[in-house]
């Protein structure tokens, strides 16, 4: 799973967290829109389906604006490879991809004046989602050590700790 | 990047709800002002909010629903004022009723609770994307 998206950091795994974290952040973002709304009158809550925006950012393999600069240069088996290699280098585009997995939420209760923040819920899920970050976080800092220490060696993954 | 834009629209949410505080401290602080500038009884406020698409449009497409918030306006309560009879009061009016501000305390006092909560939340949004950005310049 973590070869699906190769950014050109080799299959270390590090490109899946980067998108991961950046879809984390986008959904932290939109809570954080609805909590600043909680008042204002026929405000719609939203979300991020990051189910889906995950899975359309790993299935992403046609390339945008491929970048030839940015090209491996050695030969690949499958010109796919190319094309999710250039995904990916020219993949800040996660604002056009994500924004597409974001939805009204349905489930909650709309006030007089219209608004459909449930405060609480959107607490809940906005610690959720600040757990999974820094979830994935850890993650991604266990494979830069095990990167340095497969780099230096034992002693240098000591040094390079955070 | 996604995270700072938290901290833009927690502040604006900050902001906001602070005007909206300073709007109930303006209405029960003159609960009981029978005059103003304007020769008339003190109003009570309300402030409107309205979403706003955040500036920064690096990463903030305008259907995505990313919004901030702003005090719209304040409007004045069109409720009429109380009366009380009291003839001998210099501001009586010809049948003695003495008008005063349309200000209801319950009112007030609920909107305190909710723009403390609001704030509150916001406050807590904030400090944990702070903890989070702080986090991953540690990567």
């Amino acid at each position: 799973m973590a070869g699906a998206i190769d950014t050109g950091l080799g299959d270390t795994g590090l490109g899946f967290y980067r998108e991961v974290l950046s879809l984390r952040a986008y959904r932290q973002e939109l809570l954080a829109a609805d909590i600043a709304n909680a008042s204002t009158p026929n405000f719609k809550a939203v979300d991020l389906d990051f189910k889906q925006a995950l899975g359309a950012t790993v299935a992403a393999e046609t390339p945008s604006t491929p970048q030839v600069a940015n090209r491996r240069l050695w030969l690949v088996s499958d010109p796919r490879h190319f094309a999710a290699l250039d995904a990916g280098v020219t993949g800040g585009g996660k604002g056009a991809d994500a924004s597409a997995s974001v939805k009204y939420q349905a489930d909650t209760q709309a006030t007089l004046d219209g608004n459909t923040v449930d405060l609480d819920k959107e607490k809940v899920t906005a610690a959720a989602n600040a757990v999974d970050y820094a979830a994935t976080l850890t993650f991604a800092t266990q494979t830069i050590h095990m990167l340095s220490t497969a780099i230096g060696g034992g002693s240098t993954s000591s040094a390079s700790g955070t | 990047m996604s995270l700072f834009g938290v901290l833009n629209i927690t502040g604006t949410g900050m902001a906001a709800e602070a005007q909206r505080l300073s709007t109930v401290a303006s209405n029960i602080a003159n609960a009981n002002s029978t005059t103003s500038t304007a020769g008339q009884p003190y109003r009570a406020r309300e402030v409107v909010f309205r979403a706003v698409p955040l500036e920064d449009g690096d990463n903030a497409p305008a259907s995505g629903g990313m919004a901030g918030v702003q005090v719209a306006g304040v409007v004045e309560s069109a409720a009429p004022f109380h009366k009380t009879y009291d003839p001998t009061s210099s501001f009586a009016d010809a049948s003695g009723y003495v008008q005063s501000p349309n200000v209801n305390p319950v009112d007030e006092m609920m909107n305190m609770i909710s723009a403390q909560q609001d704030y509150q939340a916001n406050l807590e949004a904030f400090n944990v994307a702070k903890s989070l950005a702080l986090r991953t310049l540690s990567l």
